[in-house]
């Protein structure tokens, strides 16, 4: 086990082309569980890879237990990866796949096949020890991937999108095994995956990323709760946040016609004449369109409704603003329908503001 | 639930309606194929198995006559068939083997990002588009040449002197020659096998711990053995045809010391007019061919196979 | 520890232009490209020097030690030329365009059978086909040779026509069906659902996704046509000789003069060679029988 410093590490695949990575800051804490996320492109692999050592550090260093890795080959890093498509060998069995990083490093065969049985134990992958990745189901291949990381304790994990592959329901079952795993065996692990529901489950903390750049390192409820800028606010949370830019107004904002009332602690931060408000679909409180026409509120009227059973989901448009919509969290079987209207008021004091040029948050 | 197990527990198949019918309308597109392969290539032997039982000589006309084995007990008393049999192993294994090898290292080399990989690739495939007439042509004149040759100047500064090359190494010169057009041919399957391989087992072995070495063995290595073994036999099956070289290079002399069988069948068909003789040599050859080739295509075979699974 | 990205204080190398590290040993892999161009111009300068070599006056070919400076000249080609090998040329061209064509039309539909409407025995009719390859040519001449001469085909082109076009026809429909496996069954019957007839489905689905194949197929075909001595030097003379056969007979008649025989080796070859070059990846498609897409 070792922590993991990334100090501005950087990397560009072409010369003068844009970082793929641009200038990452991360400590990760030794048996920490960091996930990287961002939407597609944003350099999650990229960085994950010049941890592994499998793309060059351009600029910047990566420190793993404390010692420089720029120039280090992967194979004396000390660390394990588990790969999307899982990168099983084809032509050896399941126990030769997962006992290979162990043979790569001279231990000897008594020891390979006890560890080998070991990882296959807890992986339930005994009965398949002989058999070749080929004949193996897609959940089962992400399982030999995940012993032959773990056969050879290493000092970091690696896994990119490792389910990605897999269906929905193994997807779910999975996350929490790899999750419990880590937790038992106290690996640094770092994770990357495009799905947030992954990222907020699993990581002790979760790093986002978007055009190769950090954009907060936070524990997940931080992230959620107080996000750094506009664009971590509208990617983390589904459905994603609300958000409008407004005109200021003496008492809070104006939403097309009617005037969105704020707190006069939130009030306060807001400095310019135009602000990014952000408010997530549950932060809505509903009433009915005809009862009242209260000041404050927001008449908005339903399009869809989406009932998932638990809650419900409210997509709505603004009556004085047809192209501005708007999503709300309510109870489940609230009977509202298509074509209802309805008055949205803020609920909670946890609003989000953010200034509209930066995306910074207030 | 219930309405299931009134059914008979046992699901057959269905015969489609008419299914003979529509089998010979699918096997229909094959059968111009097939028959033209039968009658060119299948019907000759048959003739072969029929000529070899006579003794027959083009020189003196009407001469054929049925003589039963005479001809094989001929072959195979006959000590220089033996000798071009041998020649004929040596010839085909060597100049496969060697080329492979090469073929091989020069496709790991190409295997990499530099300055001019497509030309050096366009260099490198040129001796296999050659006419084999031409190249050894090429081989015997321009490069083997005891006074004006290529190779004896290369080698002068090492004190080679005027070595007469084909003269004093007749089977070897044929074998440079031969591994020089099929090298390139190997070098482009495994060359082919290598970019088809996954980056992500190549990069799941580096993070293992395997150094270069251990990736070509243990992983690149087995990946690579389709296309070996198709390299392997698709070249035997080539040069053990190897007729070109042999007569434009050495005319299988001195004596039969460079001669192969299908280069000695010739001699005793096109020059000594022996029918019947060569005939039987001819079955013999197919004989231990369809011996070595049940072999190899169980060979492809399982290739193919496995490339399907 | 929100927004790290600004806790940094506005790094020095913040100005600077990132770009790719060129660190560590790069010595290793240049020795390797040297070395695979030193082993790439090893390879193709016996050509190289074939070529030269033709545009030599007799004289300048037959130095010691080998001279690279001279005078260009054309007179060996044109020796080449006036002593006749139009008509080979024509020969060899005649059967091997001829039998390219006479093998596509025989090894598609059967490729197609075997590879996207199998029937039973299918592997058997493919190695039945490979296995024709298997015997040695050598074996099958004596009857050729005499069969031939009794339907008075000998030295007719067209014999040469239909030899080549058995000889190259198991590769080819090997080949072709590798080409077809490449077909998703699902284009097919979405051709059928669509109401396209067999034909149809054939001409306007199947063709165009195979049509690549079928230019690497013929390739291969042409190449080993146009090079083919064997039969072509035993079953013909002067009429039907095709050019491999030129060059073994201008050798008789024109005696061992290097730069002629250059010249009249480097006309043998560069039909061949060219196409060669110009479809290079076609040709490793072809040969790995669709292991490369
Ligand atoms: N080998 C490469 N050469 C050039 N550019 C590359 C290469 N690999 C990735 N890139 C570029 O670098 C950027 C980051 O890519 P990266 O693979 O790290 O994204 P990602 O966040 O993992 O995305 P995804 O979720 O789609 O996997 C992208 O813009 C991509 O186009
Ligand atoms: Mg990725």
């Amino acid at each position: 086990m070792a922590d993991v410093v990334f100090d501005q590490a950087s990397r560009v695949y072409t010369a003068g082309a844009k970082p793929a990575v641009n200038r990452l800051d991360l400590e990760i804490a030794e048996g920490e569980f960091v996930v990287l996320v961002g939407p597609s492109g944003s350099g999650k692999s990229t960085a994950l890879r010049m941890l592994a050592g499998l793309e060059e550090i351009d600029d910047g260093e990566i420190r793993i237990g404390g010692r420089n890795m720029v120039g280090v080959p992967s194979r004396d890093r000390d660390i394990a990866m588990v790969f999307q498509n899982y990168a099983l060998y084809p032509n050896k069995t399941v126990g030769d796949n997962m006992a290979f990083p162990l043979k790569m490093r001279g231990v000897d065969k008594a020891t390979q096949q006890e560890k080998v049985r070991a990882a296959a134990d807890i992986l339930g992958l005994t009965d398949y020890l002989d058999r070749k990745p080929k004949a193996l189901s897609g959940g089962q291949r992400q399982r030999v991937a995940m012993g032959r990381a773990i056969v050879r304790e290493p000092q970091v994990f690696l896994m990119d999108e490792p389910l990605s592959n897999l269906d929905a329901k193994m997807r779910v079952s999975t996350r929490t095994e790899i999750a419990a795993m880590q937790r038992r065996l106290g690996v640094t692990t770092v994770y990357v995956t495009h799905d947030q529901v992954e990222a907020m489950t699993m990581g002790d903390r979760v790093a986002l990323l978007a055009d190769g750049k950090l954009q907060q390192f936070d524990t997940p409820a931080d992230l959620y709760d107080k996000p750094a800028n506009a664009f971590v606010a509208g990617f983390i949370g589904s459905p994603a946040m609300n958000l409008f830019t407004l005109p200021v107004s003496a008492e809070g904002v104006r939403i097309g016609s009617s005037e969105l009332r704020l707190p006069r602690e939130v009030q306060s931060r807001i400095s310019g004449d135009r602000v990014t408000l952000g408010i997530r679909p549950e932060q809505w409180g509903v009433a009915n369109g005809d009862g009242g026409a209260s000041a404050g509120g927001v008449k908005a009227q339903v399009d869809v409704v989406e009932e998932l059973g638990s809650d419900a989901y409210l997509y709505a448009h603004l009556d004085d603003d047809a192209q501005t919509a708007v999503v709300v969290r309510t109870a489940g079987r609230s009977g509202a329908r298509r074509g209802d209207q309805i008055v949205l008021t803020p609920t909670s004091d946890e609003l989000h503001l953010f200034d509209p040029e930066s995306g910074d948050r207030l | 639930m219930t309405v299931t197990e009134q059914r008979p527990a046992e699901i057959v198949p269905r015969q489609p309606a008419s299914a003979g019918r529509e089998g010979w309308i699918r096997r229909a597109p094959l059968l111009p194929a097939l028959i033209f392969t039968i009658i060119v290539t299948q019907l000759p032997f048959l003739f072969t198995i029929y000529y070899s039982l006579q003794s027959w000589n083009l020189v003196r006309p009407g001469s054929a006559q049925f003589v039963g084995l005479d001809n094989y007990v001929k072959v195979f008393t006959d000590s220089q068939f033996r000798g071009v049999a041998v020649n004929t192993v040596v010839l085909t294994a060597g100049a496969v083997l060697i080329s492979m090898v090469l073929g091989l290292a020069f496709a790991l080399l190409l295997d990499r990002q530099f300055r001019g990989r497509g030309f050096v690739r366009t260099l490198l495939i040129t001796p296999f588009l050659i006419t084999p007439v031409a190249a050894a042509l090429l081989w015997k004149t321009v490069l083997f040449d005891p006074t004006y040759g290529l190779i004896n100047f290369v080698l002068s500064p090492f004190g080679a002197g005027q070595t007469d090359w084909i003269s004093a190494f007749p089977l070897t010169s044929v074998m440079v020659a031969l591994v020089w057009q099929w090298t390139p041919f190997m070098m482009l399957l495994t060359l082919a096998g290598l970019q088809s391989q996954p980056h992500d087992v190549l990069e799941a072995a580096r993070v293992d711990g395997a150094g270069s070495f251990a990736i070509f063995r243990e992983v690149t290595l087995p990946h690579l053995r389709r296309f070996i073994e198709l390299g392997i036999v698709l070249g035997a099956i080539y040069l053990v045809n190897t007729f070109d070289a042999i007569y434009m290079m050495t005319q299988g002399g001195p004596g039969t010391a460079s001669a192969n069988l299908p280069f000695y069948i010739y001699q005793r068909a096109f020059l000594g007019f022996d029918i019947g003789q060569s005939a039987a040599m001819g079955v013999v050859v197919v004989i231990a061919t369809i011996i070595v080739s049940t072999f190899a295509l169980r060979l492809i075979f399982r290739s193919f196979q496995t490339e399907e699974g | 520890m929100a927004a790290p990205t600004t806790e940094r204080p506005a790094s020095t190398g913040d100005t600077r232009e990132l770009a790719p590290a060129r660190r560590g040993n790069r010595a290793g892999p240049a020795l390797l490209t040297v070395l695979t161009w030193i082993v790439g111009i090893g390879f193709f300068f016996p050509i190289l020097w074939m070529v030269l070599t033709a545009f030599k006056k007799e004289a300048d070919a037959y130095t010691s030690p080998p001279s690279l400076f001279f005078t260009p000249t054309l007179e060996q080609f044109e020796t080449v030329f006036s002593s006749g090998i139009g008509p080979y040329l024509l020969n060899s061209l005649f059967a091997t365009v001829m039998s390219t064509v006479f093998v596509l039309l025989l090894a598609v539909p059967a490729a197609y059978a075997v590879s996207l409407r199998p029937v039973k025995k299918t592997q058997d009719v493919l190695f039945f086909f490979i296995s024709t390859k298997m015997l040695p040519v050598v074996a099958a001449i004596v009857p050729i040779y005499v069969v031939v001469n009794n339907i008075g085909m000998l030295d007719n082109i067209w014999t040469l026509v239909v030899l080549y076009t058995a000889m190259n026809l198991p590769i080819a429909v090997w080949m072709m069906r590798s080409f077809f496996q490449e077909v998703p069954k699902e284009l097919l019957e979405a051709a059928s659902m669509d109401g396209a007839s067999l034909w149809r489905s054939m001409r306007e689905v199947v063709l165009p996704v195979v049509s690549p194949g079928i230019a690497a197929t013929s390739l291969i075909c042409v190449i080993f046509a146009w090079n083919e001595f064997f039969f072509a030097v035993n079953l013909t003379a002067a009429t039907a000789a095709t050019v491999p056969v030129f060059l073994v007979g201008f050798i008789t008649s024109e005696g061992l003069y290097f730069a002629k025989l250059c010249a009249a080796a480097t006309m043998c070859a560069l039909p061949v060679v060219v196409a060669g070059w110009i479809a290079q990846n076609k040709l490793v498609q072809g040969l790995s029988f669709g292991a490369v897409k």
